[in-house]
């Protein structure tokens, strides 16, 4: 996916294969069974070009990161999924009280 | 009969005012493992209370259903319809009806239930799958991730977070990245993987659909301070791993956006840079009860900030910079453990003990 991705534009199991080729051993029918796989997941669309299948991205990366972002950063009650996060942003004038109160308690000691 | 009242009347008493007994008492996370048992237990009583009385009204409607159509019947007929039949048939009618609305709303509340726990599951690895394929590999800047797989995504906004699945992801955002120096980020991350290690979604996910389901004070304000119960238990193991220092400097960095350096806070007190101190033996239970003998405590750290400055969110930011920079005595550890394991035992015996002394 990440190969399609920085490809840009849309490209046949062939295209990817020569590229992959080019770095490592891999067999093409690798190649095409992981394509399909991420097919009929939702994550690539294709179009029959003469005897291939031309596969192209249903979204950019920066859209599904757009997508997740949105989901981890909502308030609960928007979203139902499980996500532990390290700590929650602050805005302005509260993250200024935090500093001071902070570096006053580790600065203020002996 | 009795007993089903009992049991109820406490479960009810319980879900009401657990949550101002034991709140209190986790507050600052001075015994986060007997804190987090206190407030799972008290679900768990309560929840066993409920179900107890439901069944034993249940039992008492069906072993007296002969008499009460026998009372309806002559009632109907007229005939021999005293008033004590009459009375008699009121009675029985009254309890029919509770065990008919008491199965109806824990029929609702089972069934809020489950549908929750499906879709936030589903949701939660849906996350993860794209998480995973979207983001960038990260890779740990001193040694590779055993067990989940950490991606960085884009995003100016700086941002941690982990999310289970299969397997389970940890997102890293670039903004935080940039806030982050190698050994805050080796923090964050063993923070994470402490999360996913511990199994804490599955908490979240169980008390924040009975949170959903029955949303009485003990479930609604029990998922809170389970969540933040279940942070400074990851803060424990990350700090135990890395030392204090650059934890709690990559909790400020990421809390405020902005570079915070753990030399400024490594000097501070007896606190050892890298290394957990000598008074920090026992991880499962460190942390602020009260400022203990030795600290020259100038107030709580979130109590000294401006009332209605913080979020409600981010109130747990102070509290968790906090016990990090100032743990707890040992004196005031093993106070608060033992006032969590007493308030435990009694929460666990009230049902048993309830039903024995009713059904004498």
């Amino acid at each position: 996916m990440q190969r399609i991705w920085d490809h840009g534009g849309t490209l046949t199991v062939r295209d990817l294969f020569e590229e992959l080729r080019a770095e490592r051993n891999i067999a093409y029918t690798t190649v095409m069974s992981t394509m399909d796989n991420l097919y009929r997941k939702g994550w690539l669309a294709r179009e029959r070009d003469g005897k291939a299948y031309r596969y192209a991205p249903v979204a950019t990366r920066e859209e599904y990161s757009a997508r997740l972002m949105r989901e981890a950063m909502a308030e609960a009650g928007d979203t139902e999924a499980v996500l532990s996060h390290f700590v929650a942003q602050m805005d302005g004038p509260e993250s200024a009280a935090l500093r001071a109160v902070i570096d006053k308690l580790a600065g203020g000691r002996p | 009969m009795i007993t089903a009242l009992a049991l109820l009347g406490y479960a009810a008493c319980a879900a009401w005012w657990a949550p101002a007994l034991l709140a209190p008492l986790t507050r600052r996370g001075a015994s986060v493992r007997a804190g987090l048992a206190a407030w799972l237990a008290a679900m768990a009583s309560v929840l066993v209370s409920a179900a107890v009385a439901i069944e034993s009204s249940f039992r008492t409607v069906a072993a007296d259903w002969p008499q009460l159509t026998q009372a309806l019947c002559r009632s109907v007929a007229g005939g021999a319809c005293t008033p004590a039949v009459y009375r008699s048939a009121l009675y029985e009618g009254g309890v029919t009806a509770l065990a008919a609305t008491l199965a109806l709303l824990s029929a609702v509340a089972l069934w809020r239930y489950g549908r929750r726990v499906q879709r936030s599951r589903a949701q939660t690895r849906s996350h993860a799958r794209t998480a995973l394929l979207v983001g960038r590999a990260l890779t740990d800047p001193a040694s590779g991730i055993a067990g989940a797989r950490a991606v960085m995504l884009d995003d100016p906004r700086p941002a941690a977070y982990c999310v289970a699945g299969r397997p389970a992801a940890i997102v890293v955002t670039s903004g935080a990245l940039t806030v982050l120096d190698p050994p805050q980020l080796r923090a964050v991350l063993a923070h994470e993987r402490a999360h996913l290690a511990h199994g804490h979604h599955v908490l979240a996910t169980v008390t924040r659909a009975l949170a959903a389901a029955l949303p009485v004070p003990l479930f609604t304000r029990g998922a809170a301070e389970v969540a933040r119960l279940a942070e400074m238990s990851a803060d424990d193991t990350a700090a135990r791993a890395n030392g204090r220092p650059p934890l709690a400097a990559a909790l400020i960095a990421i809390a405020t956006g902005a570079r915070y350096p753990s030399t400024r806070i490594a000097g501070a007190g007896h606190l050892g840079a890298g290394h957990p101190g000598p008074d920090y033996p026992d991880a499962g239970h460190p942390g602020a009860g009260h400022p203990g003998a030795g600290y020259q405590g100038t107030g709580h750290l979130s109590t000294s900030l401006p009332r209605g400055a913080l979020a409600a969110t981010a109130c747990a930011v102070p509290d968790r910079v906090e016990r990090l920079l100032r743990p707890a005595s040992r004196a005031s550890r093993t106070a608060c453990t033992l006032a969590l394991t007493l308030t435990l035992t009694a929460l666990a015996a009230a049902p048993p003990a309830l039903t024995l002394l009713a059904a004498r």
